[in-house]
């Protein structure tokens, strides 16, 4: 078996362990998730076109905080457990790589983040589906699309990012989730902004958050690969 | 097995190693003793290839330092100061975890047989967070050892440990001697190491001195024997004439004589004190502790530096 895959299964199989962890991948899709159908399915009927567009844009506005929010929820844990329990020289004394080390950490959060959000959004339009009978098209069209499927990874990214930057810096988990939080914000709120509109998403705003997003996750992951290095995690991690 | 070379290390303006020369050969136990912050750890750290040197050079089961890491990785094991293992995850699946990272051909069996070697095996399946300080300290040596490592780092195996479970890791290690195994051990525990090691270094920053713990000692003190006399008479130590004995102390009415082979010339000289009266009760060696020579050494060293 592969390195990085060995690693990915025990960051799994810790996370699994970690009750922290698990309501942040499973409770919060499923409050956010009811919380979308319900709001369809009221604005599906409502007569008002603008408060309508509101709850349709604010649903979307839920599965673009998932995989910012999960993987947040996975990397803190994932760096922070590994400095408190002090595995991280052990783990630097077998023969991984530090690539491997990051890329590990990194996917670990971002692989469930995308699973878990595109899973949620596919109950969320099951649930729809056999409450209303039929999608509303307003969830098919491209922003949409281009939304769940474009930005989604770009999120989970930048915010995968952060958390590793924020939690090598961190001693505890509480710190590390503190700040990192605060630094996902400018990733979405764009999106906040956008969620309280009284027109639908338009692609354009999507591809320039996405252009964005781009940028900031290329500046934030060479940030973060510079910081696990070996010789930094030893003698420079708090 | 290993050899370093001025091997240095800085941390900013603080000289945590300084000029290291060492030469540990395949096989040896080698005990590697410091007060704290005398840069054991950050030795350790350097010569597992962990963390670089700045200055200086080593070669490690063959291998380059900073130039072959991953090699060197592969070849020893360490054990870190603090355990360090996955609370939440069994102590097997801690182990497997270990075990699949170093490429290890059938990591399952191998896992099974240090589980078992080191009496584990029945509680395999426990988080290793519920574990004792001693089975932590056990579980965290097995992973050192899964991968068969040519040299294993031990950095204070006993320490924190209550008598009974450092004993059960001292007996461990007395196990784990073999020739094709080099251990080197960074130790407190002077009566660990005397016991242990077949060579110690004492090291604070920069290299005391190395050799067998015997050999120092003859050193430092050379050797005397002790005899114990049921009614000492002041002055029988003025005529003892006899041409190897270096010098006789009085101390506790016992005298305590220098001497450089004691197994041939104890016999003349218990023969010589019973000429001249006196009742011999014991006979015995005098033992410097390695603690003591150890604190004289570092006491010197403070002095001359
Ligand atoms: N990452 C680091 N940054 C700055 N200084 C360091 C770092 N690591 C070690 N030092 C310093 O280097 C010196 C040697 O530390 P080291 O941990 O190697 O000592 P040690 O012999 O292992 O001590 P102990 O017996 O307490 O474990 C100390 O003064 C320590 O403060
Ligand atoms: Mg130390």
């Amino acid at each position: 078996m592969n390195r990085l895959r060995v690693l990915l299964l025990k960051e799994w199989r810790e996370s699994m362990r970690n009750k922290m962890v698990l309501f942040g991948v499973i409770f919060l899709p499923v409050i956010l998730v009811a919380t979308s159908v319900y709001m369809i399915t009221l604005g599906d009927g409502a007569d008002d076109p603008v408060g309508q567009i509101i709850l349709f844009n604010t649903s979307l506005m839920y599965f673009l905080l998932l995989p910012a929010i999960i993987p947040l929820a996975i990397a803190v844990y994932s760096i922070v457990g590994e400095k408190e329990q002090t595995t991280l020289e052990p783990l630097l004394a077998t023969p991984i790589s530090d690539l491997e080390l990051f890329l590990g950490k990194a996917l670990a959060s971002v692989i469930p983040a995308l699973v878990v959000n595109w899973i949620s959004f596919g109950a969320f339009l099951g649930i729809i589906r056999l409450l209303v009978g039929s999608v509303p098209l307003q969830t098919l069209t491209a922003p949409w699309l281009a939304s769940i499927f474009g930005l989604s990874p770009l999120l989970a990214l930048f915010s995968v990012g952060i958390t590793m930057i924020v939690s090598s810096r961190a001693s505890d988990a509480r710190a590390a989730y503190q700040f990192s939080s605060l630094a996902i914000l400018p990733g979405i709120i764009p999106l906040v902004v956008y969620s309280s509109s009284k027109t639908l998403v338009d692609l354009r705003l999507i591809i320039l958050e996405g252009g964005v997003l781009v940028v900031a996750c290329v500046a934030v992951m060479y940030f973060a690969i510079r910081l696990f290095r070996r010789e930094q995690i030893l003698t420079r991690w708090k | 097995m290993i050899t370093t070379q001025n091997l240095t290390r800085r941390f900013g303006a603080l000289t945590a190693v300084d000029s290291l020369d060492l030469h540990v050969d395949k096989g040896e136990v080698f005990g590697f003793l410091g007060p704290n912050g005398a840069g054991k750890t950050t030795t350790v750290r350097m010569l597992a290839a962990l963390i670089a040197p700045t200055s200086g050079e080593a070669t490690i089961a063959g291998n380059e330092l900073g130039i072959h890491n991953r090699s060197i990785r592969r070849r020893v094991g360490v054990l870190t100061e603090t355990p360090g293992l996955y609370r939440r995850l069994s102590a097997q699946d801690n182990l497997l975890f270990f075990a699949r990272l170093y490429q290890i051909a059938e990591p399952m069996a191998q896992v099974e047989r240090y589980l078992k070697l080191f009496d584990l095996w029945e509680r395999r399946a426990a988080p290793a967070g519920s574990y004792s300080k001693g089975m932590r300290q056990k579980l965290a040596i097995a992973r050192a050892l899964l991968h068969e490592p040519e040299i294993l780092f031990l950095d204070e195996p006993t320490a924190g440990l209550d008598p009974e479970a450092a004993k059960t890791v001292r007996d461990l290690i007395e196990t784990l001697r073999s020739d094709e195994r080099t251990i080197f051990l960074c130790t407190h525990n002077l009566d660990e190491a005397d016991r242990l090691c077949d060579r110690v270094a004492l090291f604070k920053t920069r290299l005391i001195t190395t050799g067998r713990p015997q050999e120092l000692r003859e050193q430092m003190y050379g050797r005397r024997t002790v005899v114990h006399l049921a009614n000492y008479r002041a002055g029988i130590e003025n005529q003892v004439d006899l041409p190897f004995v270096k010098h006789i102390d009085v101390v506790d009415e016992r005298l305590v004589v220098s001497l450089d082979d004691p197994e041939a010339e104890n016999p003349a000289l218990v023969k010589r004190l019973v000429e001249l009266g006196a009742d011999v009760q014991f006979v015995t060696e005098l033992r410097v502790s390695l603690e003591d020579m150890y604190l004289d050494l570092m006491e010197a060293n403070d002095e001359s530096s």
